[in-house]
């Protein structure tokens, strides 16, 4: 079974396909000149899908809050890393 | 593989049939398939949870989907007044709700390729804004607004997608419908000729084509409107 540092270390690298700069738990994804458009957002989330399954879960990207910069999973790394580690979590 | 909803009759089953007579590879989604003689699943497009689950097994064959139609209707000719308000809710579930649901879940499959048609289905009721139509023209005039704002944020993934607002063809959609309502209907169209399953087709075949692929958030009305 993954450990939630690796499973943190896989969304950070996918994120830094996207993103301009090293990624850290604070490298903002939405509303940000160095964060990612609509359609990276997608694409993050199909890679995330991807390795979601293989790490024995499917992660849902799906958010009444997807698009708030204050609520959002997706406003920073951090963030994402961390609601994918909780599905990871609850639907092992 | 192209995706076809409401497979089992009227346009649905029409366009599947003729597809296939293409030696194109269809899966039809309906929700009974057992008189089906093509590749089909059983799916309620009105039920998140169904298409989810199509959505995941066609994932998980590697499936690869060049096209989803949203033929998947209801209708009901009915003043808006006297219709009951579960049929209400049938109406917008099916036909509009349906056809999110299968764009949300089926569309990153395709985003994946960065290639793909939708094709959904308007009416020639929002056009018109046919008297005993209102609840199914609502229906369907938020497919036409659900059409324009994907194609939107689909064309980053190179996909296209298009509505046909058909006036009345002659299926079981509208066999509640008198030859003097159709008549009625169809003298308002530009081209004012009742037209059959296959004008629909060949419209799907354009929009299936690569050829077609600079049009996208389009309405595009069978017989004009």
């Amino acid at each position: 079974m993954i450990s939630k540092e690796d499973a943190r270390k896989s969304v950070f690298s996918a994120i830094h396909k996207y993103v301009k700069c090293d990624v850290t738990e604070s490298t903002v994804l939405l509303g940000s000149d160095t964060g990612i458009n609509s359609m990276q957002l997608v694409e993050l989330c199909l890679e995330l899908e991807d390795k979601s399954l293989v790490f024995g879960f499917e992660f849902d990207w799906t958010s009444d809050v997807a698009m708030s910069r204050s609520r959002s999973m997706f406003r920073t790394a951090g963030s994402l890393a961390s609601e994918f580690i909780d599905q990871m979590e609850t639907k092992k | 593989m192209i995706i076809v909803t409401g497979a089992s009759r009227g346009l649905g089953n029409a366009i599947c049939k003729r597809l296939i007579s293409k030696n194109i590879s269809v899966l039809g989604l309906a929700r009974y398939t057992d008189d089906l003689t093509f590749e089909s699943m059983s799916c309620d497009v009105s039920s998140y949870e169904s298409v989810k689950n199509i959505a995941q097994r066609l994932r998980k064959d590697g499936i690869s989907i060049a096209g989803l139609i949203n033929a998947a209707g209801i209708a009901s000719m009915n003043l808006a007044v006297t219709t009951p308000q579960n049929v209400s809710m049938n109406i917008i579930n099916t036909n509009l709700l349906g056809t999110i649901y299968c764009c949300q879940l089926i569309a990153p499959l395709m985003a994946r390729n960065k290639t793909g048609s939708i094709i959904n289905f308007s009416t020639i009721a929002v056009a018109l804004g046919l008297k005993g139509e209102s609840i199914y023209a609502a229906s369907k005039a938020g497919v036409e607004g659900f059409t324009r704002s994907f194609a939107r944020e689909m064309a980053d993934f190179n996909i296209k997608v298009n509505c046909i607002a058909p006036g009345p063809i002659d299926t079981d959609l509208i066999r509640g419908v008198t030859p003097t309502q159709i008549q009625k209907i169809v003298s308002q169209q530009i081209i004012p000729k009742q037209f059959t399953p296959d004008a629909v087709s060949d419209l799907v075949e354009i929009l299936l084509d690569p050829r077609s692929n600079s049009l996208s958030a389009q309405v595009l009305h069978i017989g004009g409107a």
